[in-house]
């Protein structure tokens, strides 16, 4: 046994296993650890030999998932011992029970820089691997040379520099600065060259890194990758321990074709070529065979190859060699093919043109989504949601929701859910939506969330065609006899509107309906009580003739709920019962929704923002762009202007407001009070308490339709307005027009900020996107516009003029007049500051979207510190210099009373992100601070600029 | 990147547990799949989003990996096997036993596979190399207690 030389351990190890159970594992795990903490305590009488034991037991009991909170230092300790087995204890265990934030670790960086510089290779190794596991920031600003020096190294033998690649990767990953590009990029394709395997390997895994952050710097690595592609999978030029079942060292084929992918295209035509053959040599080769680790490595590669393919966007003849690859994995025997099969055919929904032929193998996929692993089955299921489409949805629905009733609870949610997205998205016709989310409804009504229900009460109320097909179903569904309260809900609401459509088939009168919706009442919650309510009044309204012997059993339940102790439920009974005796003006009160402005589904959006796993968001991504059906077209009720059709109606009113005359029609019942002190009022625009708006408060997308008009527009702008001018708002719209785009966020917080830093969003809107990126360089500036549609329709007439104050000189490159759709185009605008001037540039821009002509006016950050170079200067440079400056206008003084002061840090960090150093220790009195900077422009040059900030406390207000 | 390896056995009992990017949880319910079924399992809800998980069953023990989506995951099964047949070389038909009283030695093997989350060697071969220049290297102190098998 191997720990035979040490008993002890070897005993508790053995004493743990036979616990017979949890409890006592746990008494025989803390009396060990007492024991240990008791050792520990008398360090003195301690052998190397028992630290190193009791340090190994501790590792032992964190394994076993117990909390170990005591001995790091020993474990630290151990690390600095001389001879070899202690050392790697040491290592070892602060490896495993440390992370790279732990304090004791600062302890050890010189013990580990010395082993790493040492001579001796297993202890190069050791401090290679701790450094590697768990190196923080620290270690990568002390460390990062002799790393380096390590693994370029032609003394050292491959297995330090394979380690030692890896730790410098480790490092770059915590301070990216460790690694200067400028002379590390050539270093790293001659490491590339390496005839050794385990160092290529680290080496490649090391590039990886490097490339996702830059890949400009290391184009000279491209060529490099391909040919190592060459050597291992056409030339199999590679020893034999490295081939694994056969294929030369799948991992670094990998790797290769990873590191490939960072690189956005490439160029050179004869690498293309060369890397194109080895693809297809790939592509081609791989069959599947009977060796299950063969065929994992065999692949592992292909798949890399794929994805490679993919995204050097081949031609279409290699792409669908790719599908039909693909069509062929998804059907084999072996799981983890067809896993990763449905993987990568979600994937490549991206790629144009290639939708169509993965439709053929809908069949297929849809057999997986009865696959035994579940692990498939959500593979199946994310793909046939991507890949649906007008022309499929029909089937795919109807494929879910019979999956449904016997799909795993776990994957019932997501599944009802991309359902509803679908039918919604893609629908043929209507009535077929309604069937969809009815039938969702009724098998899996926990798992259908209020957005689905709202949507399908939407459409239906905006589509008359809809209305008694829908209630009729609603009908259907309330004689089962046991539904889910959502279905209740759905069913009361529409049959309340609209199953007077119907009053003249049998079982449809009113009296039937009351009966058919109240049976449900005993088996509802507090929330579907009001939907009841309402339901009930509606009913009532459409009597007519009344019937009295309905009406009293509805008045009988208004008057119970009248004392309810929820406030909705008594409120709406207490009113209801009031309307309904109003005979005539019930009809007008109580008359049919009006139709819901068209706005974009709660349902995609919630989707949209929920999902972030990286194949997911392809689909959605596709999703977004793809042509919805135009069935499912909420009928628009705006004139194109955007303005709404019916602005004195809140849209989501129950009670439909005739006229703005309800109360000088009634002049006397203003204000209904009521014996328990509810007081209704009919209010012609109904803010957001409506009487109802609050319990389909979720539908609302949207602010009340009047709200767009009429928000003020009130603030102003100066164009040479200075900086200090704070209130100023950035943004005026021209003309009346473009009232109906607001600006996201506030555009005169972004340009504050944008002062402050060099890359940020200067305006946002619906429609469109600006960025901005800065780099400043003395009194130059290079700003880059970045215009991003966010919309899948163009944006035209796309104008950027720059209105320069007279300091500064301005040239905008040239503006595309359109922006495609989801495109992002970028403007370089050159800066130059001729003399110092607090004035700001501003950007006059605008587009059209639609009939919608937007002009904007915006406060470019090209302002006064951007041309600030901070500078530190000796107390030696600073008083002469300071006392030279003899006054006005070369020195200025102000002094700002009766404010409270910001406390020292803060003002030392305000002035540091404006660009003035500040020289801690400059002035002797700890309350006064101390910054210098160099202003650039080009008349003045280089201009060294002092400040001195100082804080008089005074001990008397007046 | 590699987050984690972790091996346990049929009962849940771990034998071995190495994390390379900090993961507050990590409770697995493997042994309630099936055999023949794929050796992938979605892991974000359990590891945090962009986590993916491998496993391989071998008699008592499954060997599992966690990682992100920069490593492919039929290489990391390949992974798996490596880390097996090596110790398998290591301990000659290695064993549940072998690997509850030897886990010190199970961590040298691991450092020599995985390094910091990213692959390091991959030739058994060459991992057995150089556990045999460490061993060499220990012969010359008495109180080794590698007390070879």
């Amino acid at each position: 046994m191997a720990l035979s030389g040490m008993r002890g351990l070897s005993v508790f190890i053995s004493d743990v296993r036979n616990c017979q159970n949890k409890e006592q594992e746990r008494l025989r795990v803390d009396k060990e650890l007492g024991n240990v903490r008791t050792r520990f305590k008398n360090e003195k009488g301690l052998s190397p030999y028992e630290k190193k034991k009791y340090v190994w037991k501790m590792l032992y009991i964190y394994m076993l998932g117990y909390d170990v909170d005591f001995g790091h230092m020993e474990a630290v300790s151990l690390i600095s011992a001389p001879k070899y087995p202690e050392k790697q204890v040491g290592y070892i265990v602060t490896a495993c029970l440390l992370n790279e934030n732990h304090d004791f670790l600062r302890l050890a960086i010189n013990t580990v820089r010395n082993d790493i510089i040492g001579r001796n290779e297993t202890f190069q190794c050791l401090a290679l691997t701790l450094v590697g596991n768990i190196g923080g920031r620290e270690f990568a600003e002390s460390l990062a040379a002799d790393v380096q020096k390590l693994l370029i190294s032609s003394s050292c033998r491959p297995l330090v520099r394979k380690k030692a690649a890896l730790c410098l990767l480790r490092l770059y990953r915590k301070n990216p600065d460790v690694v200067n590009v400028d002379g590390w990029a050539d270093r790293m394709a001659q490491l590339l060259d390496e005839r050794d395997l385990g160092v290529l390997t680290s080496s490649m895994s090391l590039l990886v890194a490097l490339v996702s952050n830059n890949h400009e710097a290391y184009w000279s690595c491209l060529p490099k990758c391909v040919k190592t592609l060459e050597r291992l999978a056409r030339n199999q030029d590679i020893p034999q321990e490295y081939t694994y079942y056969g294929i030369p060292s799948p991992w670094l084929q990998v790797k290769t074709m990873r590191a490939l992918q960072y690189f956005p295209t490439v160029e050179d035509p004869n690498t293309r070529r060369s890397l194109f053959e080895v693809l297809q040599r790939i592509l081609m080769g791989t069959d599947v065979v009977k060796n299950v680790n063969k065929n994992n490595a065999s692949h592992a590669v292909l798949f890399e190859a794929l994805a490679l393919v993919m995204h050097l966007d081949a031609e279409k003849e290699m792409m669908s060699q790719c599908v039909a690859l693909l069509g062929k994995f998804i059907a084999v025997r072996e799981p983890n093919i067809r896993y990763l099969g449905l993987e990568n055919m979600t994937r490549m929904l991206m790629v144009t043109d290639v939708q169509d032929i993965i439709k053929r193998h809908q069949a297929q996929i849809i057999t997986s989504l009865k696959d035994p692993d579940i692990s498939i089955r959500r593979r199946a299921l994310d793909l046939l949601y991507g890949m649906c489409d007008v022309s499929n949805a029909k089937d795919i629905v109807e494929e879910l929701l019979q999956y449904l009733s016997s799909a795993d609870f776990a994957m019932r949610e997501e599944l009802s859910l991309k359902a509803a997205i679908l039918a919604e998205k893609f629908a043929p016709d209507l009535s077929w939506y309604v069937d969809v989310i009815l039938q969702l409804i009724d098998k899996a009504g926990d798992f259908v969330s209020d957005d689905i229900w709202f949507r399908v009460v939407q459409f239906v109320t905006n589509n008359e065609d809809l209305q008694s097909y829908a209630a009729a179903k609603a009908r259907e569904y309330l004689n089962k006899p046991a539904i889910h309260e959502t279905m209740v809900k759905v069913s009361a609401y529409i049959l309340g509107e609209y199953g007077h459509l119907l009053a003249r088939r049998p079982g449809y009168s009113p009296k039937e309906l009351f009966t058919i919706i109240h049976e449900k009442h005993p088996t509802v919650s507090t929330s579907t009580i009001p939907i009841l309510l309402s339901s009930y009044a509606k009913i009532l309204m459409h009597t007519q003739p009344p019937e009295p012997e309905l009406q009293n059993q509805i008045w009988t339940i208004f008057n119970k709920y009248e004392s309810c102790i929820d406030v909705e439920i008594q409120q709406r009974a207490a009113e209801y019962f009031a309307l309904s005796r109003k005979g005539a003006s019930l009809m007008d009160i109580l008359a049919e929704m009006p139709k819901f402005p068209e706005r974009q589904s709660a349902l995609i959006r919630k989707a949209e923002d929920a999902e972030v796993d990286t194949a997911e968001q392809s689909a959605i991504k596709l999703r977004a762009q793809q042509q919805m059906s135009t069935a499912l077209v909420v009928t628009d009720q705006r004139p194109p202007n955007g303005m709404p059709a019916q602005p004195s109606i809140g849209p989501l009113s129950l009670v439909k407001v005739p006229s703005e005359t309800v109360d000088s029609q009634n002049p006397g019942d203003q204000g209904l009070t009521h014996p328990n002190g509810v007081v209704y009022k009919e209010d012609p625009q109904p803010p957001s308490q409506d009487i109802i708006g609050d319990l389909l408060g979720t539908l609302s997308i949207e602010g009340p339709p009047g709200a767009v008009a009429q928000s003020p527009q009130s603030a102003t702008y100066e164009a040479e307005g200075a900086p200090s001018a704070a209130d100023a708002a950035a943004l005026v719209p021209v003309g009346e027009e473009s009232g109906s785009v607001q600006p996201i966020g506030n555009i005169n917080e972004r340009f504050y900020a944008l002062c402050l830093k060099d890359s940020g969003v200067l305006y946002e809107d619906p429609n469109i996107q600006i960025g901005i990126k800065a780099e400043w360089r003395a009194h130059q500036g290079r700003l880059v516009l970045f215009l991003g549609n966010k919309n899948t329709a163009s944006l035209g007439s796309v104008q950027a003029l720059i209105l320069p104050p007279t300091h500064l000189k301005m040239e905008l490159s040239l503006v595309p007049e359109t922006i495609p759709p989801r495109a992002q185009v970028q403007c370089p605008l050159e800066v130059m500051n001729l003399r110092p001037s607090r004035d700001v540039a501003v950007l006059d821009f605008s587009y059209k979207f639609g009939p919608t002509m937007v002009n904007v006016k915006l406060r470019l950050p090209a302002v006064l510190n951007k041309f600030l170079q901070p500078i530190t200067v000796s107390p030696e440079e600073f008083f002469p210099q300071w006392r030279s400056l003899s006054g006005p206008p070369l020195k200025l003084q102000e002094v700002v009373r009766g404010v409270r002061p910001l406390p020292l840090p803060e003002m030392a960090n305000l002035f540091n992100t404006y660009r003035l150093t500040v020289c801690p220790g400059l002035d002797p009195n700890p309350n006064n601070l101390v910054a210098s900077t160099t202003f650039y422009s080009e008349t003045t040059r280089a201009m060294l600029c002092l400040v001195s900030s100082q804080l008089f406390i005074e001990s008397s207000t007046l | 990147m590699i987050k984690a390896v972790m091996v346990m056995n049929t009962q849940g009992k771990p034998r071995l547990t190495k994390f390379y990017e900090f993961l507050d949880f990590w409770c697995v319910v493997l042994c309630s799949r099936a055999e023949n079924v794929s050796n992938f399992m979605e892991a974000d809800s359990i590891f945090g989003p962009d986590s993916r998980l491998v496993y391989k069953h071998y008699a008592t023990l499954y060997f599992v990996f966690v990682f992100d989506s920069s490593e492919n995951e039929l290489a990391m099964l390949d992974l798996i096997q490596v880390f097996v047949e090596t110790l398998d070389k290591c301990f000659r038909n290695v064993c549940e036993l072998d690997i509850v009283f030897n886990y010190s030695k199970l961590h040298t093997i691991l450092d020599e596979i995985i390094f910091g989350g990213q692959v390091l060697e991959t030739s058994s071969a060459e991992v057995m190399k150089a556990r045999i220049s460490l061993k060499l290297y220990r012969i010359s102190y008495q109180n080794s207690f590698w007390l070879e098998e």
